[in-house]
């Protein structure tokens, strides 16, 4: 087990990748009571398709599967509740399903070993029973209802269903009421036993532990187990343009609200590294759009928009960027919006400003368990290491690549959605 | 962790010394007792007080010189508390070792330019920058039903009793914005810095003789103040027969919502019995509701139980089919009476004393759950956090079900979903 360093910061972090490839960091924070570890496997809503090793054929399993498995994990055949057991030491624990992944966590401050171990083994252990699975999809209705009601959810979703044409992300995480019934206990272990492989798993722990006892547990308890082959999934081929550039929806709203996205093939900057593209691609939706932007002000000043957000995505091949505002003038926002992304250049001043701020945020984030969680997290889904030098790559940064960027991206690919308030009955 | 306070006579300041974090919280605090129609004046002047100032005239430009200072965080909150409204502006700026020296005093008199030199002219609030904040505080107001949940725990405690603060909108009234003037604000904003209780908090790895010495120079306020603030609410009587309301509303999943009275309660059953009498009934995975109602029926996702003990209520929230009202009320109802027959386990108290807990070490790991700690022994004349651990230890099941005997159900709420999913069903 390698110790290093994130720089800059006055933090270590453990490495280690088991024979079977299960991959494990750490990261002690000796001056932390609370810890948080989290077990993961890099399967999702985006595999619904795939071939198991003893099956020849393709077999297509209902949408939402990853997250009905995430539920169904919380079932074990001793009749002891997960949930119950940790809190038996005050810890908390849960567990949630992306696109790309899904995890389980615990976190608390007290009994880090035997809870370490627990978690390990409760999220190798499946029992999936007919009248178990049939149980939870009421749960799970109220679930996926529970997130339809919410407007700003159903736009987002309309977003990526207009960005893609054929990712499995164009559809919720949750699947829907009518495919979440068809789920069987059989499609649960399939899913199961073909992903939920030390290789395709990872564990990640942060704040007070001591790492000998931690990388004894995870040895005692993983290295023996072996990886299945890995299934074969079929290529999804996604469109380099977006499926639909313009659409208009209906919502339970009083105040129109404007999603608009930009959907950039990662091939198109091939030529730069992906977290130094990553952190450019932070860098210019920050001063185009971020609080010091002229585009925020103006925007405000003409009465365009109001709590406004914005994000980005890693989707395979593709990176999106999304927009989402309430606005008493969307199409008047849209054109503002197409008009910032068509400038001819960025402010520099802002750009070292902005390098500025982005340092403060790491630090900031190393001084927090469940920051580091997710920083170790996203590193090890989307660049396969953890990245431990990023104060020193943002000082890197240079104005003549962030140029660039800026005007590789293909600004014409966008999809902008408007949804207007439902007129009344 | 070394805590001095200093009082001086028109304010109050709390030094809490630790090299814990690699930030320095300070939190100002300005409280008065809540009226109804303070509150949408009051959430406008907060707003613009963090909107721009004399020297940093419009939104952008007061953006830019937080981010000079390393990010320096700038947030302000209103919320009630019992019978008071509390207004907190919060800095969070990272220790100058990881930004450059002297950034930690520019920090602070950068906060100190928001509070002491709000951009006026004549006497008011610009007019445009009051157009501007009146314009998101109405799509706020506007859009107060997208978040259903939100919104029927609001009409459920105007149903309970509309007379008491327990019903009082904090987002504030879109009958009070429209009249508000700039000259409204400022007179407003003197009548706030002079005459409310105000109390300084500066958490983080700091020289306390420097701080203060700098608080001082800034905080120049005179007038003496003797008032002793009562926060805890008048009970209100419970209803002879309970009241149900029912309420449609264009959505998939219906609400309930329920309030209970829990009156006659001494401090110790308010401070420290309620709270586990509340996690026991609802307050997470391992609780009597989430096991029956969500595990063995399959009727919800979530469902909580809280209590707020300044306001003398206990509630109860879910998400369900408009189709299952009847059966999770009458399961929520069962379990309430059973709690006041007895029927608590040993080892349900043990667990509820567990989350407590944890919940107490993890405050201590958080700059801004530290403040509030010594805000609540401040405010309140809360215990400390050591008694707080003991007493809650200490809590025994007749106590438990003592309590239990006077939780009685008042109000029961449903925000109930015109929308039928039977898709697939």
């Amino acid at each position: 087990m390698k110790k290093k360093e994130f720089k800059n910061l006055d933090l270590s972090y453990y490495y280690e990748k088991l024979e079977n490839g299960l991959e494990v960091v750490m990261i002690p924070m000796e001056n932390k009571k609370n810890y948080f570890i989290t077990y993961a496997t890099r399967f999702g809503s985006d595999i619904t398709s795939f071939a198991s090793k003893d099956a020849k054929k393709e077999k297509k399993y209902p949408d939402g599967i990853a997250h009905f498995l995430e539920h169904k994990m919380f079932e074990q055949e001793d009749g002891v509740d997960p949930f119950t057991f940790f809190s038996q030491t005050g810890t908390g624990s849960n567990a949630s399903t992306s696109f790309d992944n899904t995890q389980y966590i615990c976190y608390g401050t007290k009994n880090f070993n035997e809870n370490l171990r627990y978690l390990i083994n409760f999220v190798n252990s499946p029992y999936y029973t007919d009248e178990n699975v049939e149980k939870e999809k009421g749960i799970i209705a109220e679930e996926i209802k529970m997130y339809d009601d919410v407007p700003d959810f159903k736009l987002e979703m309309r977003l990526r269903e207009n960005l893609f044409s054929a990712l499995p992300r164009r559809i919720d995480i949750g699947g829907s009421i009518k495919e979440i019934n068809k789920i069987t206990k059989e499609d649960l272990y399939n899913c199961y036993n073909n992903f939920y492989t030390p290789n395709n798993m990872f564990i990640i722990i942060v704040g007070n532990f001591n790492v000998k006892e931690a990388s004894k547990i995870i040895s005692e308890e993983l290295e023996l187990k072996e990886n299945v082959k890995t299934p074969k999934i079929k290529e999804i081929v996604e469109k380099k343009q977006v499926r639909l550039k313009k659409d208009e929806i209906t919502g339970n709203i009083e105040i129109p609200k404007v999603a608009f996205g930009l959907k950039q093939h990662l091939k198109d900057f091939e030529e730069y590294d992906k977290v130094d593209l990553d952190l450019y691609f932070s860098m210019i939706t920050k001063i185009l759009f971020g609080g010091s932007s002229t585009f925020k002000e103006n925007a405000i000043e003409k009465n365009l928009l109001n709590n406004l957000y914005i994000d980005g995505e890693d989707a395979g091949e593709f990176k999106i960027f999304f927009l989402m505002a309430d606005s008493n003038n969307p199409e008047e926002l849209i054109k503002e919006i197409k008009k910032e992304i068509n400038k001819d250049s960025l402010d520099k001043e802002t750009f070292e400003r902005m390098k500025k701020v982005s340092i403060a945020n790491e630090v900031r984030i190393s001084d927090d368990v469940s920051g580091m969680v997710r920083t170790a997290f996203n590193d090890l889904l989307y660049y396969k290491e953890v990245i431990d030098d990023r104060v020193n790559r943002i000082r890197n940064l240079n104005y003549e690549d962030l140029m660039n960027i800026f005007n590789k991206i293909d600004k014409e690919n966008y999809a902008s959605i408007i949804m207007k308030p439902k007129k009344r009955k | 962790m070394e805590y001095t306070k200093k009082d001086l006579g028109s304010y109050n300041i709390h030094l809490i010394k630790t090299n814990k974090f690699k930030t320095v919280t300070v939190k100002v605090i300005f409280r008065r007792k809540i009226k109804k129609e303070e509150i949408t004046i009051r959430n406008l002047l907060t707003s613009l007080m963090v909107f721009s100032t004399k020297n940093y005239d419009s939104k952008r430009k007061l953006t830019i010189k937080a981010q000079d200072l390393y990010s320096v965080g700038i947030g302000s909150n209103n919320g009630r508390v019992g019978n008071y409204i509390n207004t907190t502006f919060t800095l969070s700026s990272l220790n100058d070792k990881y930004t450059e020296k002297n950034n930690l005093n520019n920090a602070i008199d950068f906060l100190c330019e928001i509070l002491f030199n709000p951009d006026i002219e004549n006497d008011a609030f610009k007019e445009s920058n009051v157009e501007i904040a009146k314009t998101k505080a109405r799509s706020n107001l506007l859009s107060i039903k997208e978040d259903s949940s939100g919104y029927s725990l609001i009409r459920c405690l105007e149903e309970y009793d509309n007379k008491s603060p327990i019903s009082y909108r904090m987002s504030g009234y879109l009958e009070d914005l429209e009249s508000i003037t700039g000259k409204d604000l400022y007179s407003y904003y003197k009548e706030m810095i002079n005459k409310d209780l105000v109390d300084i908090f500066v958490l983080g790895d700091i020289n306390e003789a420097e701080v203060l010495q700098k608080i001082k120079s800034h905080f120049k306020l005179r007038i003496l103040k003797k008032e002793k603030p009562i926060y805890q609410l008048t009970e209100k009587k419970t209803r002879s027969k309970k009241l149900f309301v029912k309420e449609s509303f264009n959505a998939k999943q219906t609400k309930v919502n329920i309030v209970c009275t829990c009156n006659g309660l001494n401090y110790h059953e308010r401070t420290y019995v309620l709270p586990l009498y509340s996690v026991i009934l609802g307050g997470g995975t391992d609780s009597k509701l989430f096991k029956e109602v969500r595990e063995k029926h399959s009727l919800c996702y979530s469902i909580f139980a809280y209590p707020n003990r300044l306001d003398n209520v206990l509630i109860v929230q879910t998400g369900i089919d408009k189709e299952n009202f009847k059966k999770t009320h009458e399961l929520i109802e069962k379990n309430i009476s059973d709690m006041k027959k007895g029927k608590i386990k040993e080892k349900e108290i043990e667990i509820a004393k567990q989350y407590f807990e944890t919940s107490f070490d993890e405050a201590e790991e958080d700059p801004n759950s530290i403040i509030d700690i010594y805000a609540s022994i401040e405010f309140l004349k809360s215990d400390d956090l050591e008694t707080r651990r003991q007493k809650t230890n200490s809590v025994t099941k007749n106590e438990l079900v003592k309590v239990a005997k006077k939780i009685k159900i008042d109000t029961i709420f449903s925000l109930e979903g015109e929308q039928n999913e039977k898709e697939g069903i």
